[in-house]
């Protein structure tokens, strides 16, 4: 404006100045005019089109409404779904949660705690079935996010009386940050230290292993719970929620069709590197044999042929296979279910706009997917449960099949006796419900897919460079309904014999790179503690060390603790741990035979008889310590004895050895490679 | 957000670990990065596409020559225990992503800013005078890439509208890391195993400050860059009107929704954008000029 201000008496002081040249004036005025409309003609700049903006769906004009009563109210909705989303994931949680609630007959809303008055949480009462549901992520060090801090301020203040108020939490965190899940955990507890009613469990969902399905989890035993808390007959009964369609293929070509490859088709045929998740090598079993001289348990050494795949490996990595199920049950599920196995079908998303067009590959038949691509081992989820129920003729074996999912104490009582306790997998379950008899297309698609197991590397890529062995323990056990389980990988591993009727024996397989290293330097002293087969990795590792030592390289003191039932009947690998002790490679071994004797002796017990030497190699010496086997208990109880070691020999209080093992784990000297 | 984990009490154990003096000795300079604007701005989703591609260029420059030096002095003493390309190595996915972003041509389109220069000079300089100083600058970046970095991408995804097949940021995308903090405690306990004296990693340590110090300089230059970029339309980060002061008009696209229902205050609101406009204001000038001609001519 002002420079046009400014303009305007400058034009009108020329006119009085210049008057008696007025006709000159004219021609002036009249060609400045005139080239100012020329320059806004030709140098206007276009109207910038705005870039990488979608036409948004007309949405309600965010009004400054910062009540969300008055819009549940407005919109009849009864459930608001509130999120601390940095990243946004905790904001499409919301969303989803949202939108499932119309499948129960309820309406649901995704709204932004920074965006809205969460004074008014004291009056959702006033709407009834209602329910908050909170998506909170957590941040940093165990911070909110930056949407929800004004709501975290507000709960800390404590003045609210949320009586009267239903709640449920889920956390959004990682597991590899300190304060797991912090911000969860506190709105859940607070929440009802302010009187609000908690109506679901917090769930916890983890983004270092699997946020989504943490997630999904989660939401499949909620609903049903809320459904049973509001008295809300789920509408999800008659009609069912299917997520994919069955095509059956009839005239398909038979090169279209998948045979258990699990990446691109023909994989298995022409095999080209890189050789990845997606892409397995077939690699061939050269060695197969039993490591145990008596027992009843059956311990294998397996040793796959990677020539010519340009795979490579070093000790301490991880071989992931890909298993295939027992024949017998999935003929046995065919039976059961009523359908030939053999006819090729399609299950496609129903959902377009899906990135996943399948649940598994497809096309295919119901046998291979069975076989290959479902896992039909495990004992069936309860959301399975809940959706097949439908399928039952007895309706009183549809309420138990309800029952299940459900959050009640009833229902996780008898899902855990009918299912958990009895280790009942879907045949079991279909064929002591006779009643049920689901299609086999929504069986398939309700079946999580066929994992692939990882085993430790038992070998050394200096002394074995196209030869990758494994040491594992075949999975097999009598269940209480009278039915023998088995494990799947180490069943099918068990059957992979070098030659089996002059065709080779292959596994699909892997490298799965570790951080589970030998330190750099060969003379730094390492305490290795694999009882069982956590021994694997360290044959490879003993095996490297003695390869160095070839080399003419120094090599520091190489230990081991190793732990087995029976001396005559499970000492894995004796004979050759006794060759690496003669020939001073193995610098220390020390075994515990735990059923040999009256007590049980276990690595743990070995390691506090040395513990004096321990702690100066492990303190003085920058000594590597390595654990590797059962996470549950053994790791447990040998960190705690690292603890002791602490304490007693470094002079620290309990929590200095806590912290000081801690430490160690920070900085790469105690690593461990377990499982559960 | 807290990269690293340190102790409160001072242990009897060895405090001279290169991991944990290096950790302390960049705590001040990584929290100064942290807080810089356009850290800050990216963590909260306010990333303009135009400057996250410039900022992946500067990484392209940045680790090529990292690497490059890196991959000189594999077999050196200093180097060889943290020689993980497979694992860590970015130039390639970054080379993926520029060229995802600027198009197959994309190394004749793109080039090293100053800042960046700066950087790469000094990764050469020390790679081939004094290459165990590298070790500060992996440890700099790769850590950083292992920690925070991982939020970024997720962040950027959202902001930027990135597909969920992750073109885009492979740069972000450790493929031979299934473990980050594994990862990390392993590189730790080799950056310990070096055979240093103190002084030695004293200057290390000084060299990770100066590495950090040229990543404040390129995110500075960024949010200059950013400043001559005003015109464009920003995509959405998180909450929309969340730098608004609270002022709902302010919001370009509230304006727009408005003006489509025909409220009053579209008039007023258009006027002003316009006014704002240089051209806009030419216009004005053109048009007043117009009518005080056909005034004075009118009355003369």
């Amino acid at each position: 404006m002002a420079d046009a201000q400014s303009e305007a008496p400058a034009q009108q002081e020329l006119l009085e100045v210049e008057e008696p040249l007025l006709s000159n004036l004219d021609i002036f005025l009249f060609s400045l005019i005139a080239g100012l409309l020329i320059y806004w003609v030709t140098f206007r700049k276009k109207p910038e089109p705005i870039p990488e903006f979608k036409k948004l769906d007309a949405p309600a004009p965010p009004s400054r409404e910062t009540s969300f009563m008055e819009k549940m109210k407005k919109t009849g909705r009864n459930i608001v779904v509130f999120y601390g989303s940095q990243t946004g994931t905790a904001e499409e949680f919301a969303n989803r949660l949202s939108k499932d609630a119309q499948r129960y007959g309820m309406k649901g809303m995704a709204a932004d705690p920074e965006e809205y008055d969460m004074a008014e949480l004291s009056r959702l009462s006033e709407i009834d079935n209602s329910l908050a549901i909170f998506c909170m992520a957590t941040y940093g060090e165990g911070d909110p996010t930056d949407n929800a801090q004004d709501f975290y301020d507000w709960l800390q203040e404590g003045e609210a009386d949320l009586d009267g108020l239903n709640f449920a939490v889920f956390g959004l965190g990682n597991k590899t940050y300190e304060h797991y899940n912090a911000m969860g955990k506190y709105v859940d507890k607070r929440l009802e230290e302010l009187g609000a009613k908690r109506v679901f469990d917090l769930g916890m969902g983890d983004d270092d292993a699997n946020l989504e399905e943490d997630f999904v989890s989660w939401r499949e035993q909620f609903w049903p719970a809320i459904c049973e808390h509001f008295g809300v007959e789920a509408t999800g009964e008659e009609s069912s929620i299917r997520q994919y369609e069955l095509k059956v293929e009839e005239d398909m070509n038979m090169n279209k069709v998948y045979t258990g490859e699990i990446g691109r088709i023909k994989s298995f045929e022409n095999q080209k590197p890189p050789f990845d998740a997606k892409n397995p090598f077939l690699a061939p079993v050269t060695v197969n044999r039993k490591l145990n001289k008596g027992g009843d348990r059956h311990l294998m050494h397996l040793e796959l042929d990677i020539s010519g795949s340009k795979i490579r490996y070093e000790s301490g990595d991880h071989v992931a296979v890909y298993p295939t199920n027992d024949t017998a049950i999935v003929s046995k599920l065919g039976d059961i279910l009523g359908v030939d196995l053999d006819i090729v079908i399609s299950l496609n998303n129903l959902d377009e706009e899906s990135n996943k067009k399948h649940p598994f590959p497809c096309p295919t038949s119901y046998r291979t997917a069975l076989t290959h691509y479902l896992d039909i081992t495990h004992p069936p989820r309860t959301n399975v449960l809940y959706e097949l129920a439908q399928y039952a003729s007895d309706p009183k074996d549809q309420e138990n099949m309800r029952k299940m999912a459900s959050s009640s104490p009833e229902g996780k009582a008898l899902y855990q006796s009918f299912v958990l306790d009895p280790c009942r997998n879907i045949l079991a379950i279909l064929e002591d419900i006779p009643s049920l008899k689901p299609p086999a297309d929504h069986l398939c698609e309700l079946l999580p897919r066929l994992q692939a197991r990882y085993y430790s590397i038992a070998s050394s890529s200096k002394v074995h460079p196209n030869s990758i062995h494994i040491c594992c323990v075949v999975v097999e056990y009598e269940t209480s309904t009278g039915r023998t389980n088995r494990g799947v990988a180490t069943n099918w591993l068990k059957s992979k014999l070098p030659t089996d009727n002059g065709h080779k024996a292959s596994v699909p397989m892997y490298v799965r790179k570790s951080q589970f290293r030998l330190p750099f330097k060969a003379t730094n002293p390492v305490i290795m503690v694999g009882p069982g087969t956590g021994i694997a990795p360290f044959v490879g590792f003993i095996q490297e060390r003695g390869w160095l030592k070839e080399q003419g390289k120094e090599v520091g003191e190489t230990v081991l603790y190793y732990g087995c039932r029976h001396k005559s009947e499970d000492y894995l690998y004796e004979e050759e741990l006794a060759e690496f002790q003669k020939s001073g490679v193995l610098t220390q071994l020390n075994v515990a035979f735990s059923r040999d004797q009256a007590q049980k002796v276990y690595v743990q017990h070995l390691l506090k008889n040395n513990k004096e030497e321990i702690w100066k190699q492990v303190h003085s010496n920058s000594a590597h310590i390595y654990i590797c086997g059962d996470a549950r208990n053994m790791a447990r109880d040998v960190q705690a004895t690292f603890h002791e070691m602490a304490e007693e020999l470094g002079g620290l209080t309990h929590t200095q050895a806590v912290d000081y093992v801690k430490k160690l784990m920070t900085k790469g000297r105690y690593s461990q490679d377990v499982w559960s | 957000m807290l990269l690293f984990e340190w102790l409160s009490e001072p242990l009897p154990s060895s405090p001279d670990d290169l991991s944990e003096l290096l950790a302390a000795g960049t705590k001040e300079v990584h929290d100064k990065a942290e807080n810089n604007v356009f850290v800050r701005d990216f963590l909260r989703g306010r990333i303009r596409k135009e400057l996250f591609k410039l900022g992946a260029v500067a990484l392209y420059f940045t680790y090529a020559a990292m690497e490059e030096e890196i991959e000189k002095n594999k077999d050196h003493p200093h180097l060889a225990p943290i020689y993980f390309p497979t694992e860590l190595h970015r130039h390639e996915a970054l080379a993926r992503d520029l060229e995802y972003f600027y198009g197959p041509d994309w190394k004749s389109v793109v080039s090293c800013s100053p800042a960046t220069q700066h950087y790469v000079e000094r990764i050469h300089e020390v790679g081939q005078s004094d290459p165990v100083l590298l070790v500060a600058h992996a440890y700099t970046r790769y850590m950083g890439d292992l920690s925070g970095g991982q939020v970024l991408k997720k962040v950027a995804q959202r902001a930027l509208k990135l597909p969920a097949t992750g073109e885009g940021l492979e740069f972000y995308h450790f493929e031979g890391i299934h473990s980050p903090k594994a990862f990390k405690q392993l590189y730790r306990s080799r950056m310990n195993e070096l055979d240093l004296d103190a002084a030695a990693k004293e200057k290390l340590v000084q060299e990770a400050v100066h590495a950090f110090h040229f990543n404040i300089e390129v995110f500075e230059e960024l949010e200059e860059i950013g400043k001559t970029l005003k015109d464009e339309v920003m995509d959405a980060g998180m909450a929309v009107h969340g730098n608004m002061d609270g002022d709902i008009n302010k919001c370009p696209y509230y304006a727009a929704q408005m003006a489509a229902r025909g409220g009053s205050a579209y008039v007023c609101q258009m006027a002003m954008c316009v006014l704002r406009h240089p051209t806009g204001q030419v216009l004005l000038a053109a048009w007043v000029a117009a009518m005080a001609g056909l005034a004075a001519w009118y009355l003369m």
